[in-house]
């Protein structure tokens, strides 16, 4: 069987951007400037994630776990290698995105199924759902510049999950809900998993890395530095941020 | 381009959306909001057809019509084009930099509620020269009002294409949007917009004439400026400084030729902007 995900070699790199803003006149005037510095964002990432498969992305700031959600989710498309992805994708990648602060809630839900390819009579058909599962049926019809973090998260968590996703990608968004909606949101995600469905998700909680992913990836520097069972990865992850060593290669299998 | 085509089209539910919410802000859910973005192309006309008849001492009998006419459209070009500039950028920068979703979505819908715009100022248009026509018995609606669907086609086809580049080259190059408005000066008394383009004609050297007004009605705002004039108001004759000018007929060679270069700029500006759109997240 063909895999959910298969990221077969993949890098990224990104031209450093200078405080000066692009423009004609910068470009004409070009060969004043020196060169920009080209950065490495991601190297050589293989990674295939099964159907069914719940993964987690755990590395330290600025490591490439956020780049590395962004290509698989489509945002940016890698320098070199390639992504397949087989099966519909729900985006959960910041707290609000997709969502704009002067319609209310309800006109975003909508705004939101949109933005993930949904016709409006699909959306209609979920909006009760949707409602339900975040439990803001009291506010829905207020803007949503008056929410609040966890609220946003979760009217942005209830969509993505309602719109019947195979393989959800979440960017530690899950962090900011109460405890109360965390255990809901959990829950949520193990039916999904039961389910068949695919959880790719970032995070620096490295319990609720063990609670949901049976199978963890940390990422150093741009580079798989260990994949395998979430257990043994975060155990050496942790070992490692204690001896503040960066740049040693673990393969635990 | 064609598989990217068909994904635009899977995600038509999100430009209606978007032109929704454009309209939204635009009228600020009031008919207010309306007549107030009416109120400045209506003064604009009434300071221009001043300054033709008494300055320029143009004298076309209901010339306010005339202006109207191409003043209208060109709002719409200038608009449209305008907020082309900011679509990536400004309003769309979150959204872009988190989700995935075909970028040229966002010029297309800015160019559909623009059209909306246009077309409700069209309507206004028409129910001042019904009343012109009722009560001050002056130019009727033509019949050549028939090809208003074809020019509005057209115009959107060039607007898209023109959007197109400027959204996308706006992203890299930040002073597009100025240099754009400088463009769009020069522009507005290049074409004929405040003059008919029969003041033009009479001018080009008499050798030469038919060629050179042709060269002329190759730029595609031109044509379709002339284009508008000439198919919803009946032909006209003036006086400028003691000499007659004629309304000429449609040019159907240049009109074809036009609708052929709005669909080559469309075409161009989509692969154009394909081209680039992927690495539009990393700048913002």
């Amino acid at each position: 069987m063909e895999p959910a995900i298969d990221i077969s070699g993949i890098g990224k790199t990104f031209k450093l951007v200078t405080g000066q803003p692009a423009s004609i006149k910068s470009a004409v005037l070009a060969f004043r400037r020196p060169k920009p510095r080209i950065l490495t964002g991601l190297a050589n990432v293989n990674i295939r994630i099964e159907h069914g498969e719940a993964v987690a992305i755990i590395g330290r700031n600025g490591s490439g776990k956020s780049t590395l959600l962004r290509i698989i989710g489509r945002v940016y498309r890698p320098s070199s290698g390639s992504v397949t992805v087989n099966g519909r994708m729900a985006t959960l990648l910041d707290l609000g995105a997709g969502f704009h602060p002067e319609l209310t809630g309800r006109e975003n839900v909508f705004f939101n199924a949109a933005v993930m390819g949904l016709s409006r009579a699909q959306a209609k058909e979920k909006i009760d759902g949707i409602i339900g599962f975040s439990e803001l049926a009291d506010y829905i019809d207020a803007p949503v510049r008056t929410y609040s973090a966890g609220m946003l998260m979760r009217l942005g968590f209830a969509v993505a999950m309602e719109v019947d996703p195979q393989i959800l990608l979440i960017d530690e968004v899950l962090a900011v809900g109460d405890a109360e909606f965390q255990e809901k949101c959990y829950s949520r995600i193990k039916a999904f998993k039961d389910g068949g469905g695919t959880i790719v998700f970032v995070t620096h909680e490295m319990e609720a890395a063990k609670l949901v992913a049976g199978r963890a990836v940390w990422i150093s520097g741009g580079r798989v530095a260990a994949d395998g069972p979430t257990t043994e990865v975060v155990a050496s992850y942790l070992s490692n941020a204690h001896e503040h060593v960066d740049g040693s290669v673990t393969n635990v299998q | 381009m064609i598989s990217e085509f068909a994904e635009l089209l899977r995600y038509r539910e999100l430009v209606a959306q978007l032109v929704v919410r454009d309209l939204k802000v635009r009228y600020k859910n009031s008919v207010l909001g309306f007549f107030w973005s009416l109120a400045n192309p209506l003064v604009q006309v009434a300071t221009i057809t001043i300054v033709v008849k008494y300055v320029m001492r143009l004298d076309i009998p209901n010339y306010s019509a005339y202006l109207l006419v191409a003043y209208l459209p060109w709002v719409f070009f200038q608009m449209t084009l305008m907020d082309a500039s900011d679509v990536i950028m400004g309003h769309h920068r979150d959204l872009l930099r988190k989700v995935y979703f075909p970028r040229e979505v966002l010029p297309i819908s800015s160019v559909i509620s623009n059209l909306i715009h246009f077309m409700l100022a069209l309507v206004v248009f028409f129910a001042y020269l019904l009343f012109y026509h009722l009560v001050l018995h002056g130019a009727p609606v033509s019949s050549g009002a028939l090809l208003l669907p074809a020019l509005l086609a057209m115009q959107v086809m060039l607007l898209v294409g023109l959007s197109f580049f400027v959204s996308c080259l706006n992203v890299f190059y930040e002073d597009t949007k100025y240099l754009l408005v400088a463009l769009l000066n020069v522009l507005f008394y290049l074409t004929p917009v405040m003059y008919p383009a029969e003041l033009i004609y009479i001018r080009l050297p008499e050798a030469h004439r038919e060629l050179l007004y042709r060269l002329y009605l190759l730029n595609p705002v031109n044509a379709l400026m002339d284009a508008y004039r000439k198919s919803l108001l009946p032909p006209f004759e003036g006086h400028v400084r003691g000499a007659t000018v004629h309304s000429l007929g449609i040019d159907w060679l240049m009109l074809g030729v036009c609708a052929l270069v709005c669909a080559a700029v469309a075409v161009g500006g989509y692969a154009f902007f394909n081209a680039r759109k992927w690495s539009f997240a990393e700048r913002a």
